[in-house]
């Protein structure tokens, strides 16, 4: 069996840090979960990670700050956005500065899967 | 000798005669009248009429004078004629017997060196005269006016004592050589008469004082002695006498001195001057403050016509000199103002004079000249400042009124006229201006001026003009009620036309509540949003955790355990949801209120105030009947008085198309059963059906095709915060009822607070839709 492509989760939300990982493994992934984008960046998980499940709106550094940052420091780790707000206007703008999706919670298995699998295929 | 009420009339020699006064030789038609062609003689007419001069001269030669005068007028077929005499000084002669038009003013008389008596007597010769008042003005004076004055000198022993004369005042009869003939002959006769009269007198003069002096001698040859005592006693009596009148005049004359000073200052202060004109002297006399008034010194320059004259404005002189002169000729009184030229000034004066004979019956005038410049710049500057406040109001579009309501009097400024385009010259009344007012307003004002009648007030309003050619006009009009000394009514206001103010004004409420719409469907997508983020971050959790589970029991072989902790995980997600949902709950239902003794009164006046322009706006009729007993309440007053403004503003939403019947709008407050406060909104509106009832509260339930439909949600929301209850209920007639009724005693403070327990955003984000709403 290959090596099973990491994905890191920034969630500030616990009920997804749970659940999540799990569905991932699931899916065949290897997951890390962190509660803010500070923790990750401040992980050695950056250069593994395959790609980004990436919260919008947390405590501190939000999701597009974090994209920012990794832009700076040249890390190009494909981004799928989890939201639970439901905005229209912000979805073009995220897909546009780069996001490969953005899916509003709550999403389906396949919708993930789907976001997954584009995201592996850029890289 | 008497020269009383006549013609003599010095004063006017220097002031009429103009410089070019007719000369001697153009007012005589002696020789025209030598050539003219003579009458038949009369000689039975003139016969008779010596004949009657002879026997006059024998029955009573005192009167010989008039009978002569009497024949000449006769014989001579004259208007007027008569003797003048040279007085004893040889400086005037005196008429001494006058007959027919002239009569009346017998006792007159001419100078001696400037008149017709004159130029014969200089010349010794017979004239005839042509209008000689051309020459001799003061005998303009003399009315009738004489057409021919024929003049034959009058001697006595040779030496000219005077003239006989006759005048025709008509141009019809011409005097002839006849004429002139018959004239001599009874000059001739006259002169034999007044020497014999003459005579007789002295010689009666001569005799009586004989008598007298034999008498007298008699009675001081007898009783010498008696007479010495008596003259004594006499002459002490008369030394006495003397005293006593001296004090007396002294007294007299220290009382004239004091009423003179009086006079002296009354006429300084009131700016009087005063003046008198004799017309037989000519003298003329000014008071101190008149040659004040006139700019002289006062005792330096002597007062004079030509003086006075001569202050005259000079585009006012020649008026000024024809109204005195007609006056004085017609014995008239007269009034006149005019201007003074002093030295770098200019004065208005007005003049008054009156004609009046003195005690001893000469005539006179007697005038006063007020200086009134002071009066005319005042009047002037009343005449500026009225011009000044008719171009404000013109400008700032405000006229003002006075209403007196007894009698219904309306006196309006021009600038009122203009607003309400009234006919200017016709007097204003109340239906001219309530023909001026919008229909739906006529309600208002006829209440409005009931109200007025009733008792002094102040009073505001804007009412709607319907102008003639169907235009409309917002006015402000504000009016201050007083009562004068006798208690009547009076209102004195002023009305601005603010059409173009409140059309600018209605645009800009247009787009406040343009944005307001849009600020409160704003906030509630944000209150919404905010819902969503909590519910959906449960509801993700629970769909991945199904979606795990379904997976591990799928797979070869099925991992149970796994699936097993994956399907608590959603049924504990599946909880944190609905926890959201009950959080959000309380946060509206259990709020507790911050609590405070409010005085529902007071907070409903407060809203009403708040609510006047509006109320105006829509024209509704707004009755409060606030209880006087109301207890106070307990609870946020700021949340209270959102809902009495919500319903307040339902209420005139609900009748903002009812025009067939008053906006009756009625805000009550009383009393309710249990100790509590009821407070209801009474509209005339639109009501609502049986139907509807209940879901008027629910929220984003809404009977207006423009509302939100949060206003009775919410509003039922705050008053069950506060422990109380919301309901409507339909009127009998029209429209509907919304009462709110709560506890007048503090709570137990149930329903606390719970929000701690839910996000900070999202408690804010529903705080402010509350507050927006």
């Amino acid at each position: 069996m290959a090596l099973r492509s990491l994905v890191s989760i920034v969630d500030d939300d616990e009920s997804v840090r749970e659940s999540l990982p799990d569905l991932l493994t699931e899916l065949g992934f290897a997951v890390e979960a962190f509660a803010s984008a500070e923790a990750f960046l401040a992980s050695d998980c950056i250069g593994r990670t395959s790609c980004l499940l990436l919260d919008i709106a947390m405590p501190g550094m939000k999701g597009p700050d974090l994209q920012r940052e990794l832009t700076l420091r040249r890390q190009a780790i494909p981004i799928v956005y989890i939201t639970a707000c439901r905005g229209d206007a912000v979805r073009p703008q995220l897909l546009e500065n780069g996001a490969v999706q953005c899916l509003f919670k709550p999403f389906s298995d396949t919708a993930l899967r789907e976001a997954l699998d584009s995201a592996l295929n850029v890289n | 000798m008497t020269e009383s009420p006549g013609i003599q009339n010095g004063i006017r020699l220097e002031t009429v005669i103009p410089n070019g006064a007719a000369s001697l030789e153009s007012i005589l038609r002696t020789e025209e009248l030598l050539g003219r062609r003579s009458r038949l003689p009369d000689h039975e007419k003139e016969n008779s009429a010596l004949a009657a001069l002879v026997g006059a001269l024998a029955d009573s030669p005192r009167t010989i004078l008039q009978t002569l005068s009497d024949k000449v007028l006769d014989v001579l077929e004259a208007d007027s004629a008569g003797l003048s005499l040279l007085t004893k000084d040889n400086k005037r002669f005196y008429w001494a017997a006058i007959a027919g038009a002239w009569q009346p003013h017998a006792g007159g008389g001419t100078p001696r060196d400037f008149g017709p008596c004159g130029d014969v007597l200089d010349r010794n010769v017979p004239m005839l005269f042509t209008h000689w008042e051309r020459r001799y003005p003061y005998l303009g004076a003399a009315l009738p006016l004489a057409e021919e004055g024929l003049l034959v000198p009058f001697l006595v022993k040779g030496r000219s004592v005077g003239t006989i004369w006759a005048i025709a005042h008509n141009g019809q009869r011409k005097f002839d050589r006849e004429d002139l003939r018959l004239l001599e002959s009874m000059g001739r006769f006259a002169s034999a008469a007044y020497q014999t009269v003459e005579s007789i007198e002295d010689l009666k003069v001569e005799i009586a004082a004989r008598e007298k002096a034999e008498s007298e001698l008699r009675e001081l040859a007898g009783s010498l002695e008696a007479q010495v005592t008596a003259r004594t006693e006499d002459l002490e009596q008369r030394n006495r006498q003397l005293a006593d009148a001296r004090a007396l005049l002294a007294e007299e004359k220290l009382q004239l001195e004091r009423s003179e000073a009086f006079l002296a200052r009354a006429q300084g202060l009131s700016r009087t001057g005063s003046w008198h004109l004799s017309l037989r002297t000519g003298t003329i006399a000014w008071s101190r403050e008149l040659a004040t008034i006139l700019g002289f010194e006062s005792e330096s320059e002597s007062a004079s016509d030509p003086l006075f004259l001569q202050r005259i404005h000079p585009e006012d002189r020649f008026r000024v000199d024809q109204i005195r002169s007609a006056a004085i000729t017609e014995r008239k009184d007269y009034d006149v103002e005019y201007r003074l030229c002093l030295p770098g000034v200019i004065k208005h004066v007005h003049a008054v004079g009156n004609y009046s004979a003195s005690d001893s019956g000469d005539p006179e005038y007697i005038g006063a000249v007020m200086d009134i410049t002071e009066r005319k710049r005042a009047e002037e500057d009343l005449r500026r400042s009225e011009a000044f406040l008719a171009q404000a109001q013109r400008l700032s579009r405000t006229g003002s009124f006075s209403w007196r309501v007894a009698t219904d009097e309306i006196a309006c400024s021009a600038e009122l006229h203009r607003i309400f385009a009234l006919d200017t010259p016709a007097p204003v009344t109340l239906e001219a201006i309530r023909a001026r007012i919008h229909p739906e307003d006529m309600h208002l004002i006829d209440a409005m001026i009931l109200h007025a009648r009733a008792d002094a007030r102040d009073f505001e309003y804007e009412p709607t003009l319907q102008m003639p050619d169907g235009s409309i006009k917002y006015l402000h009009l504000i009016a201050h009620g007083v009562r004068d000394h006798d208690g009547r009514l009076e209102y004195i206001g002023s009305v601005q036309d603010v059409t173009q103010r409140r059309l600018s004004e209605d645009a800009l409420a247009k787009a406040r509540t343009d944005l307001a719409h849009v600020s409160r469907v704003s906030s509630l997508g944000v209150l919404t949003a905010s819902i969503a983020h909590e519910v959906n971050q449960p509801l993700s959790g629970i769909v991945t955790n199904a979606s795990t589970c379904l997976r591990m029991l799928g797979a070869d072989p099925p991992n149970v355990e796994g699936a097993r902790e994956t399907a608590r995980r959603t049924i504990r997600d599946g909880n944190r949801a609905s926890e959201v949902i009950s959080r959000l709950r309380s946060l509206f239902a259990n709020k507790g209120a911050a609590t405070e003794s409010v005085d529902l009164n007071e907070a409903t006046r407060e809203v009403i105030a708040l609510s006047s322009s509006r109320l105006q706006r829509d024209r509704a009729i707004l009755r409060t009947e606030l209880a006087d007993d109301l207890p106070p309440v307990s609870g946020d007053r700021v949340q209270l008085q959102q809902v009495i403004l919500n319903l307040l503003q339902n209420a005139l939403d609900a009748m903002s198309t009812v025009d067939d019947r008053p906006r009756q709008l009625v805000v009550r407050t009383e009393r309710d059963e249990g100790d509590r406060v009821r407070l209801t909104v009474q509209d005339a509106g639109v009501g609502f059906g049986p139907q509807v009832g209940e879901r008027l509260f629910e929220a984003f339930y809404t009977t207006k095709s423009d509302g939100m439909g949060i206003g009775l949600s919410v509003s039922r929301a705050i008053i069950e915060r506060h422990r109380g209850r919301l309901w409507a209920a339909p009127n009998d007639g029209p429209g509907a009822a919304v009462a709110f009724s709560i506890p007048c005693v503090a709570g137990d403070g149930a329903g606390r607070n719970r929000e701690g327990i839910i996000s900070a955003p999202v408690l804010a984000d529903a705080e402010r839709v509350m507050r927006s709403l």
